[in-house]
């Protein structure tokens, strides 16, 4: 177990400036996810904590101890990579024991260590096999365990269940979850797929364009978005944003399809709000309404009905997750109500205006 | 529009490959042949299509009478290390080519790939005194040497078009487990690479068997001469007319490339790297 400290982290390739100084305490024995939009770096920067590459400014260190100019193999950290990268020339067994075999560990150690690891991770029985004879399931089990023989300080993730279909990567996501537990080692881990990133984080950092947008607890990010960027990227479906119009009298915002009052004496001026789809509510007209619109969609998955609603007079739409039981006929025109203390409130740099506090006002 | 599964598109494909066979394989068939015929057969004005008496005669003499065994030896000598020098040298040029990015890689590995562009024998012309001056003409170091530098680059680039292909997590994943880069290329990257490196090596390897240019020019020694000048000089003069002993030598000396072919081809094949990544 080992706590993790980057600080002014910079990374460029050649003139391109892929992370633009990146701080950040990963604690002992914290899970924590990287999450971004492609290209923001996430993979550079565990590439570096890996010592795959070259840190170009900033500082990293592992327990105290600057690691910047450390080789991997001496920083106590084990790496599963995207691709599975197992060697095909090689068994399971040999797989799993060349990082011991390098170091120089005897052959009855080597054997238990993987033993022990193949029994955790069931793949016991495929010691003798070539990665070649293996499932997909099974590889991504070798890799993993490839990386827990060596008993690392730190356990880094590339994208470790995105080759996988469905159903395995529901399956790995929660044997991941219990070698977290069983392990409490410290790990890292880069997806791009939010419910991993929000089911087995103890902690996400946010990534965007190179820096850090916000770092927090999964349920801190959802509720509590610092940013735009973030209230945007984090929930699926993503939270709804609607411009505001000018401000008349007494606070009142026009937004497409209805009105708003957010009292004045904030911080900057509201530009922007975001609700998310499953804080808002399709009622009849007749019924108290904010928003008015006209569904020009319906998505049935089951467990959910999500309608897309075209706000009357704009072209804007909203996405308004409902229970998998409710029908919504296509082109009704409905009213949208909501709980005001749900909306998010940006200003016009795209940042949260936490003092906000928006009364939803009844549709004229 | 041609339909291949028809009857007429059937025979249409039989005729064209039992033509192209026919071109391919008959002076090989011819070749056999005739150095089992027996003299008399040899120089009848109408050649038989199939020998009357089967005789072994022409490699009995080929094999005890002439020097065709130490044509033999020198060629595999030469060949063999030209080959297995060539193979190795590439591994190394081609791996960095295709791995690191340093300064004037581009431009150097050109330079190389711009040697093939020049005909061998224009080559020959500035290799000969330059292999006088350095007391290489007419040894089979100078031979070797000479056929490395004919094989060299298109073996590397054969070799860097494979490397380029191997993942680059592959090699992550040997270096955060500890591997040096000289042991990753040692451990990892050359025993999955087993099928191109066979390649390379029957390229190069035929090269320099085929040869005739260089070996008749830069080797002087009756006892040092490979194999191609070797027959050419022993059965092919004005006052030389044993053609069954010409056939069954040439036949020895084509038998190394085809046995290495049927041990080496399923290497073309296989498909090592399967499972490495997905």
């Amino acid at each position: 177990m080992a706590k993790l400290e980057l600080s002014g982290i910079k990374k460029s390739f050649g003139t391109t400036e892929v992370l633009k100084g990146i701080d950040l305490t990963v604690e002992d024995g914290e899970f924590v996810a990287f999450v971004g939009p492609s290209g923001c770096g996430k993979s550079t920067l565990l590439r570096l904590i890996c010592g795959l590459d070259e840190i170009t400014a900033g500082q990293m260190a592992i327990d105290g101890q600057i690691v910047n100019d450390v080789p991997p193999a001496k920083r106590g950290i084990a790496m599963v990579f995207q691709s599975y990268a197992l060697y095909p020339h090689m068994t399971v067994a040999d797989n799993m024991g060349y990082a011991l075999r390098l170091a120089g560990t005897s052959k009855q150690e080597i054997k238990a260590r993987v033993d022990t690891a193949a029994k955790v991770l069931r793949i016991n029985n495929y010691l003798d096999r070539k990665p070649r004879q293996l499932s997909g399931g099974q590889r991504q089990r070798v890799a993993i365990g490839r990386a827990i023989v060596r008993e690392p300080r730190i356990f880094l993730f590339d994208e470790p269940l995105s080759n996988l279909d469905a159903s395995l990567r529901v399956e790995m996501r929660i044997e991941i979850a219990r070698m977290k537990d069983r392990l409490g080692t410290t790990m890292v881990y880069v997806t791009h797929d939010q419910i991993e990133a929000m089911t087995l984080a103890d902690k996400i950092v946010v990534l965007n364009a190179g820096r850090v947008e916000q770092v927090g607890s999964p349920l801190d990010l959802y509720n509590k978005p610092q940013n735009r960027f973030v209230a945007g990227f984090i929930g699926s479906p993503k939270m709804n944003f609607l411009t505001l119009g000018a401000a008349t009298g007494e606070s009142r915002f026009a937004v497409p399809g209805g009105e708003i009052r957010i009292p004045a004496g904030l911080s900057s001026a509201p530009a922007e709000i975001g609700i998310r789809p499953e804080h808002l509510e399709l009622v009849d007209l007749g019924q108290q309404h904010t928003l008015t619109g006209t569904v020009s969609m319906t998505e049935h998955l089951g467990s959910d009905t999500y309608a897309y609603v075209s706000l009357s007079s704009s072209e804007e739409m909203l996405v308004v997750r409902l229970s998998g039981e409710r029908a919504v006929k296509r082109n009704q025109t409905i009213g949208i109500a909501f709980d005001p203390e749900m909306i998010h409130v940006f200003s016009a740099d795209g940042q949260t205006i936490a003092s906000a506090r928006p009364v939803a006002l009844e549709a004229a | 529009m041609l339909d291949l599964s028809s009857t007429t598109a059937k025979i249409v494909f039989g005729l064209t490959l039992a033509l192209i066979g026919f071109f391919l394989f008959f002076p090989v068939y011819w070749m056999i042949t005739s150095s089992l015929k027996a003299d008399a057969e040899l120089y009848k004005i109408i050649p038989t299509a199939f020998p009357q008496e089967i005789t072994l005669h022409h490699y009995w003499t080929a094999l005890t009478q002439g020097r065709l065994p130490t044509y033999l030896l020198n060629s595999l000598i030469t060949s063999g290390s030209s080959a297995a020098l060539n193979s190795l040298l590439a591994l190394y040029a081609a791996y960095s080519f295709a791995k690191y990015d340093y300064f004037g890689r581009q431009p150097i590995m050109l330079l190389m790939l711009s040697a093939q562009m020049f005909p061998f024998g224009l080559l020959l012309i500035s290799i000969y005194p330059l292999w006088t001056q350095f007391g290489l003409l007419d040894t089979q170091i100078g031979l070797i040497l000479s056929y490395i530098v004919f094989a060299l680059p298109v073996a590397t680039y054969m070799l860097f078009s494979y490397f380029s292909q191997v993942p680059d997590e592959l090699i992550d994943a040997a270096r955060a487990d500890g591997a040096s880069d000289l042991r990753i290329f040692h451990t990892i990257v050359i025993p999955i690479s087993i099928p191109p490196i066979v390649t390379v090596f029957l390229y190069s390897f035929m090269w320099s068997w085929n040869d005739l240019l260089y070996s008749m020019t830069l080797i002087v020694s009756d006892d040092k001469r490979t194999i191609g000048p070797g027959l050419l000089l022993t059965y092919l003069s004005d006052s030389n007319s044993d053609w069954g002993g010409a056939m069954a030598a040439s036949l020895v000396a084509s038998a190394p490339i085809v046995v290495a072919f049927m041990f080496l081809q399923r290497y073309f094949i296989q498909g090592v790297t399967a499972g490495a990544v997905k």
